[in-house]
């Protein structure tokens, strides 16, 4: 059987697990040395119809509407067509206190889309960059995956770094049953699907190895790109069933994002750090009132 | 390229990509191996998809959604916007049907076993076979039945369902000729409806009006991760706890407790102590809802309940013959009898000590929610329904909605709306006399037997004792079972007392399993027939209510149909027709030609037809405008798949005031109508009422038996023994139990509170643990009087010291490789039911889940 590891929690241990070999850098870069020859301008390479140019986009969660469902993770999976153990939007959980005074608290989690993202500064080849929109884009193309990106953030979970060749699950040719059902490589064949039997095409727009990203890259949240570019709101807000999840332009003084950070006092994660996140977390996930009392002694 | 000759680290490459800017260089000259990419890696998909309507059968909220199919293939799930109950939102679980249907494990073809030995660890060495093979063998099992006058038994068990379910659950057993259709409604919450059925004459589950509810108080319901209407009450949880207290009454602390006011987190199975010292306390204080209960006569001697003081229902003003009424009840009936009887004496501090909630807690929550009446939800779930005496439970804390005048209530529990579904053409004049006959005997899951009153709507013997018809096979008791077809169950899973359906379904000669997956029950199977998936491949209809209305949402066949696959309810029963037909038995076949499509009168004649026609035929009224009799105007059938849901006109709040469906109109304190049926049942019997509690295993005698009381938990082992108990609930994640086989699942299993994904664990607070010497992360045994699973510790805050919380879904050693550690041999974690005795609520037949089991905690 196919096994399926999970790595959450660990993406900034796949650096301390498993150093990318020389051998393998070495491969990785080595098919960046072919391509001297027809050297083109990195503009083209992102060449966008710039509806978004001017534009800085946000993310505000709202912690009371949301349900820690996670609806969001699995339709960003969806949408995105990530790999068993891939997630580009999560969530940190933790139960605190002693029974019976417990309390359960839970953000989700994905790219912040830093105004000075630690790694687009560290990428070497540009493969993330900001975008259009001021996101934190990610070229997979451009991607040698030298990790440094996931070193660069201090985010936890929110990289994910394709170790070995993706959806192994779905390249699998054993079937359970012989003969009664199908192998997973089958099945997608069978639909018509690519590699993922419910892959979504509409994540590619023609942009050559978004679809399906190849091994040895980083991945993450690209505020679903793809769909903005077209006007369309980043999938895991649409798929929100609380509503939770806001999206809009902070350039834009009058927009939802800026209405609802403008009310309520915001968190950023490590805001410390300097990052300037545009991932914003309003309100908490529980509002629970208490008897007032100034207590006792 | 330098940096690709130097021999660099991958930190030592960082280093120097950050400081000599060597990323800008790298990146201008990466152009070409783009261009080596897109010669092999062109867009396989031009065209972008449609969203089409359909529904999510994954919980039994029934939500409408719609399904983005790209070139015939399914790719994303999201909420139908044209339902008024679910509209946009739809829960987690939607989207994990994408991983269901093109799940690789499915049964794509017909198989049949060639391992003539059957048992849980007998391989059943599964072949495929063709269509005509497998109909062919079923229906010469059936003819043998039938020619041998022995058609009883013959049986059909009844897993998911939609409302096309009669198609083969009671048209096709009953033109065979066996009394046995079995349903899984008594493994559902079939005890939650009795204690809204024994009150105010509702059999059916409640929708909760939370746009206008100021205090919301569940009783071991977690309504944003599991049943019903989930994908609604996600969409309006968080605005309402800006408008409603909320307070959640669990022994553990639920998804829904984490987002509420207050987490009461009482002792397994004592509600019904907390309900009566609730009702306590809001009758002590003076704070029942006076337009709905009515008050005090305004000249009787007594004008306040007073604890452990009894009141005289009557009394006799000075100078005057007449006997007047203590207390003029509106629209209730016996609150002077219920104070008497069961409430004077059930003090907050009586309750604190059997509870463990606090009396200030008590009389906090009490007092809250009753003065936010009548905006006050009390939200009754299966916790404290589906115990051994848990429709005593349900009515205990189902008549707190009573005393604040919340039912039928702006804010409060509400009934369905009405819709207008008609029914199948009826079967009778198609049932020969070998059908006759063998309809009469009785039915295998002692239903209306001495101990098993099983008192569906106010008749002795109506509601299903689903659970028992595993001893009832072992037994032979009423007779033995020759052939059985069951569709989308699993009860060797889904039910307490697993071992007993292995052992049981080992015994039957020949079954046959209509099922998307090879589960536990399909090991046992001799033909396994592949269904279609309801959310993307079959036709069909469900009716749901929340949001103050009623939808009926279509189950489409949205996606191409890919395997050679057909439809449980519809299609397979066609088909099989046609084979008895071919064997000279052609009732079926004839009676289910009567369906036909309204549109053009014609009768079906193949299988895919007879599906359409059925569905057209019974939905007539809500989509062709001749036959309109309210809710959505819809122009044709055309019109209703498109927009794939009809839904009702809004709910009329307190029309049933006054009206209620009991035998006195009234919501009943001291149910009369519970009376009459418990009368009937002890008279059939020749017995007492007592006596009749007495074996069905109640503590109530004499009146109380009518009432909403306290029973005390019953509870399989000594706790010297076994020293926890066990809390099972259910996972946000679950599709009733068929969703382990998908990694979503797996990977975010840790998306219930407290649990871990890819894992199976038993929640233990830090206290016991470390009295058993029990570390997070250890392998563990749960072992209670019937049964071990091995599962992992965890060590959680959110259980109550003495008890064990672990989630329903797991445990799987067949479905597949995913949800089974190891197909057919190894289970992922370990199955509550299979450390779950099989008891029962014996008054409403139910399957008992909660607070009857007591276990021991083995390190492995």
């Amino acid at each position: 059987m196919l096994k399926i590891k999970n790595k959450k929690n660990a993406a900034g241990n796949i650096l301390q697990k498993k150093k990318v070999s020389r051998r393998d850098f070495l491969k990785m870069s080595g098919a960046v040395a072919v391509s001297v020859a027809g050297a083109m301008s990195a503009k083209e390479v992102f060449a966008d119809k710039k509806p978004l140019s001017g534009k800085r986009l946000a993310m505000v969660l709202d912690l009371q509407r949301c349900t820690g469902c996670g609806g969001c993770i699995i339709s960003c999976k969806n949408e995105n067509n990530l790999q068993e153990g891939a997630t580009w939007s999560y969530k940190k959980s933790t139960t605190a206190g002693k029974f019976p005074n417990v309390r359960y608290d839970y953000i989700p989690t994905l790219c912040n889309h830093c105004e000075k993202p630690p790694c687009v500064e560290v990428c070497p080849t540009s493969a993330r960059h900001k975008a259009d929109g001021d996101i934190v884009a990610q070229e997979p193309e451009l991607c040698i995956g030298c990790l440094a990106c996931m070193e660069a953030c201090p985010y936890e979970g929110v990289i994910y770094f394709n170790e070995e060749e993706t959806h192994r699950f779905w390249r699998d040719r054993k079937a359970l049953i012989k003969g009664c059902t199908d192998s997973p490589e089958d099945v997608s064949k069978d639909v018509k699907g690519r590699v993922v039997p419910y892959y979504n095409p509409d994540r590619e727009q023609n942009k050559k190895g978004s679809g399906l990203r190849r091994k040895g890259i980083v991945e993450k949240c690209t505020f679903c790109d793809h769909r903005v570019k077209k006007g369309k709101l980043p999938y895991c807000v649409m798929r929100c069933p609380a509503e939770a999840r806001i999206f809009g332009d902070l350039n834009d003084p009058n927009s939802k994002v800026n209405q609802v950070i403008g009310k309520y006092r915001p968190m950023r994660l490590k805001e410390h750090l300097g990052t300037e996140p545009k991932v914003f977390y309003v309100r908490n996930y529980n509002p629970a009132v208490y008897k007032k009392s100034v207590g006792s002694l | 390229m330098d940096i690709a000759k130097k021999k660099l680290s991958r930190r030592a490459f960082m280093k120097t990509a950050a400081a000599t800017g060597v990323v800008a260089t790298v990146a201008y000259n990466l152009k070409p191996v783009l261009r080596a990419f897109a010669a092999t890696d062109k867009p396989l998909f031009a065209a972008s998809g449609e969203w089409k309507a359909t529904t999510c059968q994954g919980c039994t909220s029934w939500c409408s959604v719609e399904v983005y199919v790209v070139d015939g293939r399914a790719v994303k799930v999201r909420g139908n916007a044209n339902s008024k109950v679910n509209g946009k939102a739809s829960c987690p679980r939607s989207h994990m049907a994408l991983q269901q249907v093109y799940d690789p494990d499915r049964i794509k073809l017909p198989m049949k076993r060639t391992n003539p030995k059957k048992g849980r660890n007998e391989d059943p060495g599964f072949v495929p076979i063709s269509w005509d093979e497998a109909l062919n063998t079923v229906a010469d099992k059936i003819m043998e039945l039938r020619n041998n006058n022995e058609t009883h038994k013959y049986m059909l068990m009844r897993g998911r369902y939609s409302y096309m379910r009669d198609i083969i659950y009671d048209r096709m057993t009953k033109i065979i000729g066996s009394p046995n259709n079995i349903s899984h409604s008594a493994i559902c919450a079939e005890a939650e409806k009795f204690g809204s059925y024994y009150t105010e004459g509702l059999w059916g589950y409640r929708q909760y009006d939370i746009k206008n509810a100021r205090y919301v108080l569940l009783w071991g319901a977690d309504p944003v991760s599991a049943n019903r209407q989930v994908s609604y009450y996600l969409s309006e949880w968080g605005d309402m706890l800006d408008r409603a207290e909320v307070a959640v009454v669990d022994p553990r602390f639920s998804a829904t407790a984490t987002k509420a006011d207050e987490w009461l987190p009482i002792k397994p199975g004592e509600d019904g102590a907390l309900a009566s010292a609730f009702a306590h306390v809001i009758l002590t204080n003076g704070l029942w809802y006076k337009d709905f209960v009515g008050d005090f006569d305004k000249d009787s001697p007594v004008k306040e309940f007073i604890p452990k003081k009894r009141i005289l229902e009557e009394f006799t003003l000075k100078g005057e013959v007449n006997k007047k009424l203590t207390f003029q009840e509106k629209y209730t009936y016996g609150l002077i009898k219920w104070w008497n009887v069961e409430l004077k004496d059930k003090t907050p501090e009586w309750a604190a000590k059997i509870t463990g909630i606090s009396v200030e807690q008590i009389k906090r929550v009490a007092i809250g929610f009753a003065k936010a009446a009548p905006h006050a939800i009390c939200w009754v779930g299966g916790g404290p329904s589906m115990q051994v005496r848990g429709c005593y439970g349900a009515m205990a804390t189902h008549a707190l909605n009573g005393l604040v005048g919340s039912v039928d209530n702006l804010g409060g529990t509400l009934k369905a709306n009405k819709e207008y579904t008609g029914k199948f053409p009826k079967p009778d004049s198609f049932m020969d006399e070998i059908a006759k006959k063998g309809k009469k005997h009785k039915k295998m899951d002692h239903r209306g037997t001495k101990e098993f009153p099983a008192l569906k709507k106010g008749k002795p013997g109506s509601g299903v004792v689903t659970n028992r018809v595993a001893d009832a096979i072992l037994d032979k008791d009423p007779n033995e079972i020759k052939v059985v077809i069951a569709y989308m169950n699993n009860f060797p899973f889904s039910c307490p007392g697993t071992e007993r359906w292995e052992k049981a379904l080992s015994k039957i000669p020949f079954t046959v399993h209509i099922t998307t997956h090879a589960a536990e029950f399909t090991w046992f199977a001799d033909i396994v027939l592949p269904s279609t998936h309801h959310m993307f491949e079959k036709w069909g209809y469900v009716k749901s209510h929340g949001n103050a209305y009623r939808h009926v949402t279509l189950l489409k066949p949205v996606t191409d149909l890919v395997w050679d696959i057909r439809t449980d309810e519809s299609e397979i029963p066609w088909l099989l027709a046609e084979k008895l037909s071919d064997r000279g038995f052609d009732n079926l076949l004839m009676h289910y030609m009567e369906y036909k499509d309204p549109e053009t009168g014609k009768s079906p004649a193949n299988e895919k037809e007879f599906a359409l026609y059925a569905l057209k035929y019974v939905t007539r009224n809500l989509w062709d405008p001749k036959e309109y009799k309210g809710g959505d105007k819809l122009s044709g059938w055309k019109d209703f798949t498109a927009r794939g849901v009809w839904n009702s006109d809004p709910y009329h709040y307190r029309a049933r005031w006054g009206k209620m469906k009991t035998k006195t109109k009234k919501f009943e304190f001291y149910s009369e109508t519970l009376k009459a049926a418990l009368t009937q049942h002890a008279e059939k019997y020749k017995t007492s009422i007592d006596k009749i509690m007495s074996l069905c295993k109640y503590q109530a005698r004499g009146d109380k038996a009518f009432m909403p009381h306290y029973e005390e938990p019953f509870v399989w082992g000594r706790k010297s023994e076994f020293p926890f108990q066990l809390v099972d609930y259910k996972s946000r994640l679950n599709r009733e139990g068929r969703s382990a086989n998908c990694t979503w699942y797996q990977e975010l299993k840790d998306i219930d509170p407290g649990d871990e994904a890819w894992d199976d664990v038993a929640k233990i607070n830090s206290v016991d643990a470390s009295k058993v010497g029990i570390k997070n992360g250890d392998k563990i045994k749960l072992i209670s009087k019937i049964g071990e699973i091995e599962c992992t510790a965890k060590l959680w805050e959110g259980v109550r010291p003495g008890t064990v919380a672990k989630c329903y879904g797991q445990g799987h050693w067949a479905y597949g490789k995913v949800a089974a550690k190891k197909f057919g041999k190894v289970a992922r974690g370990g199955n509550n039911n299979t450390i779950i005795p099989a008891d029962y609520d014996r008054l409403s037949g139910s399957s008992a889940f909660y607070a009857l089991t007591r276990v021991k905690i083995v390190k492995l």
